[in-house]
């Protein structure tokens, strides 16, 4: 059996799945201390569970995310190398930021040298104001680490935690970079303090299964493992709703996933079974990083949205939530009470839904019945407003050869799959708003737990080869080799291949059948005059989100 | 957040599939470099930098420009039309107010491409700049325009193209042509009989520098485009003035074309030649973005500035200062010779064109009908060891009467002489014909 676990900013959804079948799902208040929450939720959960029958165990959390937004990240010192180009002051973070000499061009030749005197003056001060923690950030690092590591060594053992750029991603962005070793580094005494609790509760209820938690890009990484990036675990609940969408569906064809909760709406694209990743990383709070996500839009209304009349006079929806529907003893009108008086929803006070409904449009003119019905017509079709910029700012992504141009693969949903709470009650109106064929799935209201559950761990990596430097570089495995001249694309492809195949299995998935996709190859020569010097490899493969080997067996076979 | 004081657009197009030949200067890896370091610094992540996805321009837009002989499927490839059109999507965000600015970072260039397109030279097939320019006047209804070229080489074909249009103040700053390619660009080149002072050549010799670039800029370019107050500016932005640059001698830097693009403003910039893909491009690239958002761009240098970059010996300042004296006498202090032509004369010439990438040999001969209400009506008759004799009439945007007539007569004419096509570029009336 697989426990999957997802904490959401009011509800922590669980499920208990078996054989392919959801046997347990809970719903449980959020409440202030996340480590009293999940063992309520645990509690909750596995009433009828015993420990030994679970086989895996997988937690998506809110617990760095609030962290950053709640500013009680840790004190970190960075040390950060730049070179020419925009001013790296410009990117100072945290309390003790500092820039020292030293330069690698972009092929990873060394510039200018490191500075070590100032380097060791920047550690000097980040200790004199106290701080234990620091991250080294690099341009180009990705290229060399050489300078990262060498700024390690001569002073990260005077910290308890030294985070490096180069280990966050192989991708391009020093800026992003930067906040993204910081936020590791910040988050490390939190992160391990918060898995040392959560273990503790685990063992305390002998439950021993394997670990997980859920990432932001759909995929999971082992519990243990998670401490060298504890950033990239932060804001995983959408994605953990896009891959239940995809464990409790399927998702054939270009699937619009449309996630309807209480104070938000979540829309996402999955295409034929993979769900779309953003190109960049993701924003936690004001920080821009280099954590992969899944390409997801949150808009402001729910259920429980306010419902009022705008200045225009028309319907307005969102962006606030007040608290509960008036149906439930809450303070303002809201979509959930339209659902109650249309009798959709069988819960609440119907009287009360009916009069929240006539305050909305009794001013109009409108009974509550009508109102009603416009509420939810007008609710859905600024989902389907919203979701058309989304899929329109998909489509503007530019490309780069002429064969994507001439291609110009354009996404066009063929379904909408509606997951939340409310989804039977607003998937009519949804289906009619956007004119496509519409459909939510059994255990709808739980999807974000199931996706936990059953998201398979996803991995990445980036390889640089340049024959003319003589090296492959592989910075988030931490390899960097000497290759002579004759390298050429498929040794570079089995390399990647070898890499992240390890990789993953250190993260936690199954050596068997592990599905690696090349999502870019390319090969440059590198000429000087008219003569070849050398040739410029480049590759990104990957373990795309997914669905666990187990799940998909129960459920297709 | 770090925000752009001026918003601006970037059209970025490597064509990473695409090249003239294996191991020509125009291949593949040549925006490899300078994607690098875009995306390393983080520039696409700015409040204010909003990066556009190409569209490949139609033959459509071509026709507004150029006569491609045979037709344009002979002398392009999908990259010319995806290249051009990257300008046009440039030129959109800009005059749809979405952008107060735009750089499109396109390749294969197109500033040696000529009105008649027999095939490459240059480099280049099509000039992207007219293609846009055209686009613009016909979308936009905008007519004063100027183009400053600084590419390290005489931009030839846009001069062509511009010759007689007393609406486009074409400025290119190059190489010597008498030390570099296309060996032309000399001050005497100054326009047609109805365009006489709207083409200024500034020839600098090799090894000028930083100082010597943004002296011309001060003296000369800027109070140019003071006087001729156009509705828009192009920047033919062209990076082979560096001193990395392989293919040229002179001595300008990142540096120096982020203080000349700040000081220029550009409403429109496009990449023309620059060939040190590794050493300078990066370097000017991401200089230029950011100078186009008004970013501060201090820190931005080559990682061997300091090392290899030479201060402008005295003797080339003072060359430099020689030229723009005698330039600023002919073009801002009235001291240029035009002739006087009688309305409705025409003016021919005769010239030899060669096709330096394909090799091709381009014998013309050109008429115009001198006018002083319209840039007048063109006929180019064009002869080319490939066996081509075509005869092209151009009718201008908002060509008088006159000019239509003498136009449409010219291509009748044709249409009954042995050449192998007669085309006829119809402006006025948006027509676009080829027998």
């Amino acid at each position: 059996m697989i426990l999957g676990l997802d904490v959401g900013g009011t509800q922590t959804d669980a499920v208990v799945i078996d054989k392919g079948q959801v046997v347990v799902a809970t719903k449980t208040p959020t409440g202030g201390d996340l480590l009293t929450t999940l063992r309520t939720a645990l509690e909750n959960t596995l009433r009828d569970v015993a420990p030994a029958w679970l086989n895996r165990m997988a937690f998506s959390t809110t617990m760095a995310t609030n962290a950053i937004v709640q500013d009680r990240i840790e004190d970190t010192g960075m040390i950060v190398s730049a070179g020419p180009g925009m001013d790296p002051e410009w990117f100072s973070v945290g309390p003790s930021y500092h820039v020292v000499e030293g330069c690698l061009d972009h092929q990873g030749f060394e510039a200018e040298p490191l500075n070590r005197v100032a380097v060791m003056d920047a550690a000097a001060r980040i200790r004199e104001e106290g701080i234990k923690v620091i991250g080294i950030t690099g341009k180009f690092s990705v290229r060399n680490p050489s300078h990262e590591h060498r700024i390690a060594d001569w002073v990260g053992s005077s910290f308890y935690h030294v985070a490096m750029g180069h280990r966050v991603s192989g991708a391009l962005n020093f800026p992003r970079r930067i906040v993204t070793t910081y936020l590791n580094a910040a988050l490390h005494g939190l992160h391990k303090e918060f898995l040392d609790a959560l273990v503790h509760i685990l063992n305390e209820k002998g439950l021993a299964a394997p670990r997980y938690l859920l990432k932001p890009d759909g995929g999971t990484i082992n519990l243990d493992k998670s401490i060298y990036s504890p950033a990239s675990i932060a804001q995983s609940g959408p994605a953990a709703s896009v891959m239940g969408a995809l464990a409790l569906d399927g998702c054939e064809g270009t699937t619009l996933v449309l996630d309807v909760g209480g104070t938000t709406t979540d829309m996402s694209v999955v295409l034929n079974g993979t769900p779309l990743l953003k190109p960049n990383g993701i924003r936690l709070g004001a920080f821009q990083t280099l954590i992969r996500s899944l390409m997801t839009h949150s808009l402001g209304i729910g259920g429980d949205s306010e419902v009022g009349i705008a200045e225009k006079g028309g319907l307005r929806i969102g962006a606030v939530r007040r608290g509960r529907p008036m149906a439930m003893g809450g303070p303002a009108p809201t979509p959930t009470d339209a659902m109650i008086t249309l009798g959709l929803l069988k819960t609440g006070n119907k009287d009360a839904a009916n009069a929240a409904m006539e305050e909305v449009g009794g001013p109009l003119g409108w009974d509550a019945a009508t109102t009603a019905q416009r509420v939810l017509k007008h609710m859905a079709e600024t989902i389907a407003e919203s979701a058309k910029v989304f899929i329109h700012d998909i489509n503007s992504q530019p490309v780069y050869t002429i064969h994507q141009v001439l291609e110009d693969q354009k996404i066009e949903p063929t379904s909408v799959l509606i997951i939340g709470g409310p989804a039977p009650q607003i998937a009519e109106y949804i289906g009619r708003a956007f004119g496509l064929p519409h459909r939510f799935p059994h255990h709808h209201g739980v999807a974000n737990a199931v996706g936990a559950a059953v998201a398979r761990v996803t991995s990445e990596i980036t390889l640089q080869a340049d024959t003319e430097r003589g090296s492959v570089i592989i910075p988030e495995a931490n390899v960097e080799n000497k290759i002579n001249s004759s390298f050429d694309i498929e040794q570079a492809v089995a390399l990647g291949r070898e890499l992240l195949s390890q990789q993953a299995v250190r993260s936690g998935a199954e050596e068997k059948g592990l599905e690696i996709s090349i999502t870019e190859k390319q090969m440059f020569n590198m000429i000087r005059g008219y003569a070849r010097t050398g040739k410029n490899i480049r590759l990104k493969m990957g373990i795309t989100p997914g669905l666990i080997p187990e799940w998909k067996r129960s459920h297709y076979e | 957040m770090i925000r752009a004081a001026r918003r601006t657009g970037l059209v970025f197009f490597p064509a990473f599939d695409w090249a003239i030949s294996p191991s020509h200067p125009e291949r593949e890896e040549r925006l490899l470099y300078t994607q690098d370091q875009v995306l390393e610094e983080g520039l696409l992540d700015i409040d204010g930098i909003v990066e556009y996805r190409v569209r490949p321009a139609t033959y459509e837009d071509l026709r507004r420009v150029h006569f491609c002989v045979p037709d344009e499927a002979a002398v392009t490839t999908e990259s010319h039309l995806i290249s051009a059109g990257g300008c046009l999507v440039a030129a959109d965000a800009v005059l749809d107010g979405e952008v107060e600015s735009a750089f499109a970072l396109v390749r294969p260039p197109g500033h040696h491409s000529r009105r008649v397109v027999h095939g490459n030279r240059g480099f280049c097939n099509i000039n992207n700049e007219a293609v846009m320019i055209e686009y613009i006047r016909g979308k936009y209804g905008i007519k004063k325009i100027a183009i400053v070229d600084t590419d390290c080489h005489h931009g030839d074909g846009t001069q062509d193209i511009y010759w007689h249009d007393p609406n486009t103040l074409f400025i290119s700053i190059h190489q010597d042509g008498r030390t570099l390619y296309p060996g032309s660009g000399f001050p005497d080149e100054a326009g047609g009989p109805n365009a006489q002072g709207f083409t200024v050549n500034i020839p600098l010799p090799p090894q000028t520098g930083e100082q010597g670039f943004l002296h011309v800029m001060d003296e000369l370019v800027m109070p140019l485009l003071e006087k001729f107050e156009p509705e828009i500016v192009i920047n033919s932005a062209g990076q082979d003035n560096h001193f990395n640059d392989p293919i040229t001698n002179m001595n300008f830097s990142a540096r120096g074309y982020s203080t000349l693009n700040a000081q220029l403003k550009p409403d429109i910039a496009v990449l023309e030649g620059g060939y040190a893909v590794e050493n300078a491009l990066p370097y000017v690239n991401v200089g230029i973005i950011m100078a186009m958002a008004g970013m501060d761009t201090t820190f931005v240098k080559e990682p061997n500035y300091d090392r290899d970059y030479q201060e402008q010996p005295p003797e080339i300042t003072r060359n430099i200062e020689q030229i723009v004296k005698q330039l600023r006498d002919l073009f801002l202090e009235g001291g240029l010779k035009t002739v006087s032509y009688e309305e409705g004369i025409i003016v021919e010439r005769s010239r030899d064109v060669f096709y330096d990438t394909d090799g091709i040999h381009e014998r013309q001969h050109e008429k115009i009908r001198c006018c002083r209400h319209c840039a007048g009506a063109l006929a180019i008759a064009s002869t080319s060891n490939l066996g081509q004799h075509i005869l092209a009439v151009q009718i201008p945007v908002e060509a008088c009467t006159a000019c239509l007539q003498i136009g449409l007569a010219w291509f009748e004419e044709g249409t009954r002489g042995a050449f192998s096509h007669v085309y006829l570029q119809d402006r006025v009336r948006g027509i676009y014909e080829c027998t």
